[in-house]
């Protein structure tokens, strides 16, 4: 009982939190009901805010810092989900029903066929992540974090490895991933190894692929056709992408409870998803019509931008987060496109913007010099 | 610092099959893609990042940050699956009639041979139970586990990476640093526990230094020495390991 009762929180926190949460921006950038925009945007929103909150706890070595954060994070997730449901509500009338994948998007028979091998492919990968093990040895240190975190009510101060007490570890403590892990087995009530090596897999695994359907949505716009097709082969190039243990597809899979492998398969695609939603309202504020508009009238453009360059800024917290290798690759990838869209619309604009939702990861890349 | 890249892209690509469709379709993007904003995210950011990865001194810079052992991960930043997935669809919407279903197989067939399926690798196995640990493990801490204080166990090289995930209760002399071969991490205690050979002589005055309550030792290995002599008792066999307790200290079990 007690069991499935953890299994109830840990749902309501991995897939309820986030939709609600997510639902903010969704409202603001007029895909309100969008799921898929909702999911992504939620766990951007919700791991930035963990970032904002846990952080500072680490580095001022708050007594029991750990019960503390679960108290804010816990108060200040369920205050934003709250915010995010009644936006929900309020435009219950005016929005379409809530939908997952489009109903224009099923199409014809072959377009069901693809979409059943993307299906398919998707279901296998997540019965696989819970019937099968990838031992790690990174483990022996995130996933002993997680446990010792949501044990003794400290974060970052004992020993992972063998046993005693150490010295803050500001390396790791900096992107407290783990710590998040400790939170959904501390209010779960389940133990933190299993939350890492079953639960998270399994809200993660889907959130890459609902970051690859919006991308295709995009990339194809009214060609919808092409979008089953193009997720199945994102889906058998990632099952296939072990031709190394260096790729994002290998930590994807195997190691989806650590927070790189969350970088890689969530945080960044979620990076170019922002910059073509971003980059589809510059062109339409040129007057131009990109070939895959789906976005809201002309009314609502300004807050939509807005919105959207607000969750790119919360999505370099969310990768400061994942690893502290985040804050230098997240600060990268949208230096260099920040500067090729500033070239190519010839809007200095997009650069200065890029830079300043980079403020975020440098101050913590400062942090990380000097304490 | 060349030879440093140019051997972490290698080893990033494995075969560099995948690596190179993915080139080949970065080349198709330059001639036949028109959407301004796929040519800036797909073509021109992976092409300036490729050119910044391998320029010498921005390499000296982040290595110097971050080490170089994980500067591959900004090839992290290339979409490569995305780009390979556009650009075969692409090519799929421009061939007519059925000859189109021909190229998504073949294209299927590809990305199966070219790539190496994630859990065909040989760290993968099938899950014991839900908290992915090793049974023994668990079976194993469960047994000496003390509820509300640590208990010191010796554990040999197998067991070293999971006890920590399964449980905080229990601490070890010596963790998975020992494992790791550049971490140059030495102990006598592991070392002897290593041997072909288990010299209790050896191992339980070490364990006793470390106010060990516990130490696990593999059944399949010989032992030589007498534990009692150290005051240590077998008090069980789980799973292929026999468990001695230090029974002269009192733990509450």
């Amino acid at each position: 009982m007690k069991a499935v009762l953890g299994c109830l929180i840990l749902c309501a926190w991995l897939v309820g939190i986030p939709l609600l949460t997510g639902a903010i921006p969704a409202f603001f950038t007029k895909r309100r009901r969008d799921l898929p925009f909702m999911w992504v945007s939620g766990y951007m929103l919700s791991w930035a805010l963990f970032q904002l909150e846990a952080v500072p706890l680490v580095l001022l070595h708050i007594p029991q810092g750990f019960a503390v954060l679960v108290r804010i994070f816990g108060f200040s997730s369920l205050a934003l989900a709250a915010v995010g449901a009644f936006l929900l509500i309020r435009s219950r009338k005016s929005a379409p029903r809530l939908t997952l994948v489009r109903e224009e998007d099923a199409g014809s028979r072959t377009n069901r066929i693809y979409w059943g091998i993307f299906f398919a492919l998707a279901a296998l990968q997540l019965v696989l992540a819970v019937a099968m093990n990838y031992q790690d040895g990174d483990d022996a240190y995130y996933v002993a974090v997680s446990t010792l975190t949501e044990s003794s009510n400290t974060m970052y101060e004992k020993m992972p490895y063998s046993m005693g007490v150490t010295g803050l570890d500001l390396r790791h403590g900096l992107a407290p991933f783990p710590v998040w892990i400790a939170f959904l087995a501390r209010i779960s009530g389940i133990p933190a190894v299993s939350v890492a090596h079953v639960a998270v897999p399994l809200a993660l695994i889907p959130t890459t692929y609902l970051i690859f359907y919006q991308i295709g949505g995009q990339l194809f716009g009214k060609k919808k056709e092409k979008l089953p097709l193009f997720l199945s082969f994102t889906a058998l190039l990632t099952i296939f992408g072990n031709y190394s243990i260096y790729t994002a597809e290998n930590f994807m899979l195997a190691r989806s409870r650590q927070g790189k492998a969350a970088l890689g398969s969530i945080v960044i695609p979620a990076v170019f998803l922002l910059f073509l939603l971003i980059l589809e309202q510059t062109e339409l504020q040129d007057g131009m019509s990109p070939q895959s508009f789906s976005g809201p009238g002309k009314g609502r453009r300004k807050s939509t931008v807005w919105m959207l360059w607000l969750l790119l800024c919360v999505t370099v917290l969310a990768a400061c987060l994942c690893t502290t290798v985040g804050t230098m690759l997240i600060c990268l990838l949208l230096g260099v496109g920040g500067l090729c869209a500033a070239f190519v619309y010839r809007k200095p604009g997009l650069a200065w913007k890029t830079a300043l939702c980079c403020t975020p990861a440098l101050v913590y890349a400062v942090l990380y010099f000097m304490v | 610092m060349w030879d440093t890249v140019r051997t972490l892209f290698q080893a990033f690509m494995g075969t560099g099959l995948i690596v190179g469709w993915y080139l080949v379709s970065l080349v198709y993007l330059w001639f036949a893609e028109k959407d301004r904003r796929i040519r800036v995210l797909f073509l021109y950011m992976p092409l300036l990042l490729l050119l910044l990865y391998f320029n010498p001194i921005f390499a000296r810079l982040i290595c110097a940050a971050t080490g170089d052992e994980i500067y591959y991960r900004i090839l992290w930043l290339l979409p490569i699956t995305v780009v390979i997935a556009y650009v075969t669809v692409s090519i799929y919407g421009r061939i007519k009639g059925r000859r189109k279903y021909w190229f998504a197989l073949v294209s299927a067939v590809l990305v199966t041979v070219s790539g190496s399926c994630v859990y065909a690798s040989p760290h993968f196995h099938r899950a014991e139970n839900l908290y992915h640990m090793p049974q023994a493990v668990v079976d194993i801490c469960d047994a000496i586990q003390v509820e509300g204080r640590e208990v010191m166990a010796v554990f040999p090289k197998e067991m070293l990476s999971f006890v920590r995930q399964y449980t905080p209760l229990v601490c070890m002399p010596y963790g998975r640093e020992m494992l790791v071969s550049q971490w140059k991490a030495e102990n006598p205690l592991y070392d002897a526990m290593e041997a072909q050979v288990l010299d209790m002589d050896v191992i339980l005055p070490l364990a006793k230094t470390y106010s060990s309550h516990f130490v696990i030792v593999p059944e399949h290995k010989p032992i030589t020495g007498d534990p009692e002599e150290y005051g240590f008792t077998l008090i069980d066999h789980i799973d292929g390991y026999a468990v001695y307790q230090d029974t002269s200290v009192y733990i509450g079990l």
